[in-house]
């Protein structure tokens, strides 16, 4: 991992926060810590709680309970304007009626500061971002990526201690969205200070992020590195919600077990099976294309069914899913944790 | 077909009273014929001239518009930042302050006037004119607020602005089309009012348009000044039609603002 640039401003710090709205607990005793120049992603689906969290972080909303600390510093009294953090909208937020320059320079405009600082830091954030030629441009005249690279920029103009991304890319065609991914990661790195991505889709968080916290109905259900996520989740949403095709899930002896489709292999059932392996029968149901890969449809006989990955669709006729037992993951069917 | 006859329907009593204006005395009521510009003479040449009381007008209505703002905008920018239901509430009184029979007021407007000295008071005028205004103006622009989506707001916290600053440099030129056509419903409001200033003031040096025509219809017992009535609408109408035309598609705009999403 390539070191920060910059002179870091600590770590973001965050203890037992929670947010209650009425009898509604949306952020229930968050904890967590972002180093500087470290990408951190909020993973969840709609309503775990991760956009809440971003609020939190810059003010938006008040806490119910817990702290927020930059550093030394406890951002948690202090109003959005004071917390100097930098944050990416999810609609970018440009204003509509000012131009990318006055976009970028209003806060600092108002703010007081010597117009000659502030056309020193502009410049050097538009080169940045490749944005000297829309200077002029209205948001209206420009096209979601650069109206992305602009709400960046808008961001990085004030320096801040903290940057906070609200599903950057959720506008952005599929296509762009790879293309920009490893610029923005670089981008965000290179700034120094701790970042926190908020996003729903779990290629993005690998993408960006160094590490992905899984939040669901307001809990933190693991913090952990893609890699470890996926290969030993906290519990069975983890497993369900990371990964796609999604985990195969089914109970045998008082457990549930969980395979992903991709150790799963197909074999005719009268063809030898290696020492620690397992089959289960099947019959196809369907067979789905991935582009590169094949989803495989299996019914057991028990009524389950399974997903297998394979490069090619699988013949008719009988077969026989089968796993090496080390790929097996174990939870426990009443909490859902894994157990091994 | 159907166009013409609506444009003459709509069009016809201006029209009709252009043709009153420049038409002889005598032609109008009976004998006569051919054109003159004696009416319109006659109002610049009394005492005091037509125009005066233009001005008078022009400084009521700005005034009135001016203060109408004031308190409109404030209460907008609340209503709309207040929750689902204390703003449903609240926009409901406002809505039936505005569906109020503003004529059920003189006489209370009346002892206003005497008790706290405001008769024949120009800048006075206002106090009734914004109140009277001010329901409409705060449903129109509350609605064009909620135009505006919520994150531009937190994006302009974020960056450091306070309440002024955010209205002054966000809100505010946002909501402009709706703020033109708030303005100039209140000033066309203020144009025509007659009633209110026909009793608050009595000075002709003061009076407003409408009160001021009046007089001019009832200046004799003998005959009814037609000519001199019709020179002194045209007049008095011009102005006003002026300005819509400049400002007609702002008012569209500004009106429909809030339209599409409730």
């Amino acid at each position: 991992m390539s070191q920060p640039s910059t002179t870091s401003t600590g770590k973001l710090r965050l203890t037992q926060v929670s947010r209650r709205i009425g009898a509604q607990l949306l952020l229930d005793q968050l904890s967590l810590e972002v180093e500087p120049g470290e990408i951190l992603a909020l993973l969840g689906p709609s309503g775990c709680g991760k956009s809440t969290t971003l609020r939190l972080i810059a003010g938006l909303d008040p806490l119910s309970g817990g702290a927020v600390w930059l550093g030394e510093r406890n951002l948690t009294p202090l109003p959005p304007g004071e917390r100097r953090v930098g944050m990416v909208f999810q609609s970018y937020a440009l204003y509509p009626h000012l131009s990318v320059e006055r976009n970028l320079s209003l806060g600092l405009e108002l703010r007081g500061q010597n117009q000659a600082s502030i056309q020193g830091e502009l410049q050097r954030v538009l080169s940045l971002l490749e944005l000297e030629g829309l200077r002029q441009r209205r948001p209206a005249e420009l096209s979601g990526g650069q109206r992305q690279r602009v709400a960046l920029a808008r961001a990085l103009l004030r320096q801040p201690d903290l940057f906070l991304l609200d599903e950057p890319m959720s506008n952005l065609d599929a296509r762009l969205r790879e293309d920009l991914r490893p610029e923005l990661r670089q981008l965000l790195r290179s700034a120094g200070v701790p970042v926190i991505v908020v996003t729903h889709d779990q290629q993005e968080a690998m993408g960006l992020a160094d590490r992905i916290a899984v939040l669901q109905e307001g809990r933190l259900q693991q913090l952990d590195t893609a890699e470890q996520l996926y290969s030993r989740p906290a519990n069975r949403f983890v497993a369900r919600f990371i990964g796609t095709p999604s985990i195969n899930l089914f109970s045998r002896d008082g457990q549930e077990i969980g395979l992903r489709p991709e150790h799963l292999e197909l074999a005719r059932p009268d063809a030898p099976q290696a020492e620690g392996w397992r089959g289960l029968d099947g019959q196809i149901s369907h067979q789905e294309w991935l582009g590169d890969r094949v989803v495989v449809h299996l019914t057991t006989p028990g009524g389950t069914t399974l997903r297998v990955l394979r490069p090619r669709p699988a013949p008719e006729g009988p077969w026989q899913v089968r796993w090496s037992s080390d790929a097996e993951l174990h939870f426990d069917p009443r909490t859902g944790v894994r157990i091994h | 077909m159907g166009r013409t006859v609506l444009l003459l329907w709509s069009l016809g009593p201006m029209l009709w009273q252009l043709y009153s204006s420049l038409r002889p005395t005598q032609a109008l009521t009976g004998v006569g014929s051919g054109w003159t510009l004696d009416h319109y003479r006659q109002l610049l040449s009394a005492e005091p001239p037509f125009g005066h009381y233009l001005v008078n007008t022009a400084l009521v209505g700005s005034s009135s518009t001016l203060l109408t703002l004031a308190l409109a905008i404030p209460c907008a920018y609340g209503l709309s930042r207040l929750g689902q239901r204390p703003a449903r509430q609240i926009s409901l009184v406002v809505a039936a302050a505005a569906a109020f029979p503003a004529v059920l007021l003189f006489l209370a407007l009346l002892e206003v006037a005497r008790d706290w000295q405001l008769a024949n008071n120009l800048l006075a005028l206002s106090l009734p004119y914004a109140g009277l205004c001010l329901p409409l103006a705060v449903l129109l622009l509350r609605a064009a607020f909620r135009e505006i989506p919520l994150e531009l707001e937190e994006a302009a916290l974020i960056d450091g602005l306070n309440l002024w600053q955010r209205l002054r440099w966000v809100l505010l030129p946002l909501i402009a089309p709706a703020l033109a056509s708030t303005a100039l419903l209140v000033f066309i409001f203020c144009w025509n009012e007659y009633p209110i200033a026909l009793t608050w003031l009595s000075r002709q040096e003061l009076l407003t348009l409408a009160p001021a025509i009046a007089r001019i219809a009832g200046s004799s017992v003998y005959t009814i000044p037609y000519g001199a009535f019709a020179a002194a609408t045209v007049l008095g109408g011009a102005p006003m039609i002026l300005l819509l035309l400049l400002f007609q598609r702002q008012i569209i705009s500004g009106l429909t603002q809030g339209a599409i999403k409730g």
